[in-house]
């Protein structure tokens, strides 16, 4: 459904996207990107980096978490800005969840702020892989 | 210890052009879903045409073992439209060191046809002093 600028309000969250990360879509994404460093798809060179095994680019992740927002933003062309600071790796076979809340909202520009973040459940803790991350979405209203 | 070098900030380098090609971003919409368009981030691709030359450029001495991926921005001034074809600007923004840690900062302006900014990507790039 068309998110309107009026049905927004300060704290509202964004729908969470889930996935599971397996080695088909890190090499898909190699493959796309262009980003073929090794570390996302030799296990030694990972081990060697002080990884158990490869680990996703963090562009993969913030490609699940650009999804979510373009999912809320109803269409791409309405994303203005999107940003995203990286932390904890992400491993083959972990399942990692994009989320989000309404941080401002701007009637005059009909946009909105959200604050973005992208977690993964290790070892009974949640854990970042992104946080701080940030959207600005122009919205359409009622009015068109 | 190599650090990155301090005096490479503002050096930039030659355009690249970049085609969105409509295949390409159809790759990117089958991997990630989200609705049709040019995603959020698929403007990565065109960094990728010409990242390997910047990180890998003697002048800026970097330690590339040691670097990580800190964060990433897009700005855009209007949508990419899917064909057209984009000349990527790279440009190291800054660079600066903080405990230790190398904190670098490229960037790239991407123009369409009439020399009309489109969008532009930050990536901090961190050489880490120690491997974790």
């Amino acid at each position: 459904m068309t998110v309107r600028f009026e049905d927004l309000r300060v704290g509202d969250a964004l729908p969470t996207l889930t996935r599971v990360v397996t080695r088909e879509d890190v090499r898909a994404y190699a493959d796309v990107s262009g980003d073929r460093n090794p570390l996302h798809q030799d296990d030694a060179v990972a081990r060697m980096a002080g990884f158990t095994g490869i680990i996703a680019h963090g562009m993969f992740t913030m490609g699940h978490l650009g999804a979510c927002v373009a999912e809320w933003a109803g269409d791409p062309a309405n994303v203005v800005r999107l940003s995203a600071q990286f932390r904890a790796p992400v491993f083959m076979g972990e399942e990692i969840l994009a989320g989000g809340r309404v941080r401002s909202l701007d009637a005059q520009g009909r946009a909105a702020v959200a604050e973005l973040w992208v977690t993964v459940q290790r070892d009974g803790a949640t854990e970042f892989a992104i946080r701080k991350g940030e959207a600005e979405v122009r919205f359409p209203t009622h009015g068109g | 210890m190599r650090r990155v070098n301090q005096e490479a900030e503002g050096k930039t380098y030659e355009p690249v052009a970049f085609e969105i090609s409509e295949e390409r971003v159809h790759a990117f919409l089958d991997l990630f879903g989200g609705p049709p368009g040019v995603p959020p981030t698929f403007l990565t691709a065109a960094e990728f045409t010409v990242f390997p030359f910047v990180i890998g450029d003697p002048e800026l001495a970097l330690d590339f073992r040691k670097v990580v991926h800190g964060s990433q921005e897009y700005v855009f001034r209007r949508p990419p439209r899917l064909g057209e074809t984009l000349m990527v600007h790279p440009r190291i923004a800054s660079i600066r060191q903080r405990g230790g840690n190398g904190f670098m900062v490229v960037e790239m302006r991407m123009d369409d046809g009439d020399g009309h900014v489109v969008a532009i990507a930050r990536s901090t790039m961190i050489e880490r002093d120690m491997p974790r």
